[in-house]
């Protein structure tokens, strides 16, 4: 049976990824496997880069653009010049549950993807703030942040979408309709941004000051052409084998822990709090 | 010379044809006479031990570039190419005619073994007689024929000389294949030697003259890797991963309960 459930050739299943838990690439494939559901829906016609770990989390891992020598013929793949990288990509595109486990037989824990299809490559379809807690700040102070954020975003009749970033930060989405461009989102999210600052001593901007102690930082430059974002139910190559989890805005209240969302509990938790997402476009009134 | 160590050639011939020398035909056939027996390793994925393969990468696009897509390229200068396609080649190749063809007889030691490329075994094809009485000329004159083979899409100068109780042809390299030694600097400005050290150097090589046998000599590399598979194999074993099915199972299930859940979207 099983030849004909997958074309991927798996390799390696009991090579141990993350050390301090012993979990097996077999036990990563299974993850992704669980959370193909999930994940396809917002991660489909997407230019994706990954980072592999081949010898598991303790060894560096490596950031990888182009689709790797030995691609199957099966796998989608869109080229793309790309401004940060100053040359042409040949990306991935992972539109289904195998492409999705041939990226976790590569070892590609953490899938990170563009905020924007691949027809319309210029043109995001995500609006994203990236918050960043700069020590002592924790994910508390990001809750705190967050919160005011979809208030602000509320008053302006945005329904915004929030996930862990499955370290410190959380990332609060826009889904919104084709048609701007990056320097357009750009613009939008720094303005909120810089509305927020106005609100609370605890947010920063600017790049310049993204490493301020105690501050968190609204990244709003990753709204460019090319960057990335860690994928929803990615896993990252953390100790405790965390997942950048989609969140009810209820749950995002002081004391949450990121590191509650592992790749074991995961699966386990019922419902997405994303559901629906991306059919849920929206238009970027004037603030 | 010692026999120790030879190898018995393939029972099958890679060519057969004739020699012709005038008017005279020597129905032949050609066996490998020379077995490469250097140590070789196969790549491997460091992480996993599969083999690794090659392939033809564009270097602009970075792409695999599948056979039908490829074409050659003769460079002129660097990076600038005239494109061949087959037929170009084809129509530009010798035709292999099936015959050795001998231009003359030469003493056999006045060719230096600079020239030598390889050498096959030439054995009589049905009828031995003509085959018979070239060997045993060539013997008795100490003498050996130039001519010229075509083999598969090459023409190579060629040598057919007696060795061993058997006619062996040895391909030769064109002169524009060998370097001249002096054109070396190094070369050109040789001093003569003082009269009393060349006699202490000939008194060395008369001293270690003997008789040579080339099974004095052995590829100790290939040995020690030899002895290294052994150990290998019996304790640290190297083994191809080879996707295993059966361990796939429990993933195979989930899989199986995460397509089924797609399907009713």
């Amino acid at each position: 049976m099983s030849e004909k459930l997958t074309k991927v050739e798996f390799t390696n299943l009991d090579k141990v990824l993350y050390s301090d838990l012993k979990i097996t690439k077999s036990q990563v494939i299974e993850y992704y496997i669980n959370m193909a559901p999930k994940m396809l829906s917002v991660l489909s016609d997407r230019p994706i880069v990954l980072t592999r770990f081949p010898n598991g989390i303790d060894k560096e891992g490596f950031y990888e653009k182009d689709a790797p020598a030995g691609t199957p013929q099966w796998v989608k793949t869109f080229r793309r010049y790309s401004e940060t990288a100053k040359r042409e990509i040949n990306y991935i595109v992972c539109n289904d549950v195998d492409t999705l486990i041939w990226l976790a037989n590569l070892a590609a824990l953490e899938i990170h993807m563009i905020l924007c299809k691949v027809d319309s490559y210029e043109i995001p379809d995500l609006a994203v703030f990236d918050l960043d807690p700069k020590p002592p700040a924790d994910t508390n102070e990001v809750t705190e942040v967050a919160v005011l954020l979809k208030e602000k975003l509320e008053s302006l009749d945005l329904k915004s979408y929030v996930k862990t970033s499955g370290k410190k930060g959380l990332h609060i989405l826009l889904p919104i309709i084709r048609g701007y461009t990056f320097k357009q989102t750009r613009e939008f999210v720094q303005k909120i941004g810089e509305h927020l600052k106005d609100q609370t001593q605890l947010v920063v901007t600017e790049r310049s000051e993204a490493n301020t102690q105690g501050k968190v930082y609204v990244d709003y430059v990753q709204n460019s052409h090319g960057r990335t974002m860690i994928c929803p139910y990615s896993l990252r190559a953390t100790p405790h084998a965390t997942v950048s989890m989609p969140l009810e805005w209820s749950d995002i209240k002081k004391g949450l822990n990121p590191e509650d969302f592992n790749l074991f509990n995961v699966t386990k938790i019922p419902g997405n709090p994303w559901e629906g997402m991306m059919e849920n476009r929206q238009k970027l009134e004037e603030s | 010379m010692s026999e120790e160590g030879k190898i018995r050639p393939r029972k099958g011939s890679i060519w057969s044809g004739t020699i012709t020398i005038g008017l005279v035909n020597v129905p032949v056939k050609l066996h490998t006479m020379i077995f490469d027996k250097s140590v070789t390793f196969k790549f491997l994925h460091k992480t996993d031990g599969s083999p690794l393969k090659y392939q033809k990468v564009c270097i602009k696009e970075d792409k695999v570039i599948p056979w039908e897509d490829i074409v050659k390229g003769y460079e002129i200068r660097k990076n600038e190419f005239v494109v061949f396609t087959n037929e170009d080649l084809k129509a530009a190749r010798p035709e292999s005619d099936q015959r050795i063809r001998i231009d003359k007889f030469i003493d056999y030691f006045s060719i230096d073994p600079v020239y030598f490329d390889r050498s096959y075994i030439l054995a009589p094809d049905k009828n031995s007689d003509a085959y018979s009485l070239l060997l045993t000329a060539l013997e008795k004159m100490g003498k050996a024929g130039v001519g010229r083979i075509t083999l598969r899409t090459k023409e190579y100068p060629i040598l057919v000389h007696p060795y061993n109780g058997a006619l062996v042809l040895t391909t030769l390299r064109y002169a524009y294949e060998v370097a001249d030694p002096r054109k070396l600097e190094e070369i050109k400005e040789l001093k003569e030697p003082k009269k009393e050290e060349l006699d202490l150097a000939k008194k060395i090589v008369a001293d270690l003259s003997g008789e040579f046998d080339i099974t004095e000599y052995k590829d100790t590399f290939r040995q020690k890797v030899e002895e290294l598979v052994q150990k290998k194999t019996k304790g640290e074993k190297i083994i191809v991963e080879k996707p295993v099915k059966e361990e796939a199972r429990e993933l195979m299930v989930a899989l199986q309960e995460t397509l089924k859940q797609l399907k009713k979207k």
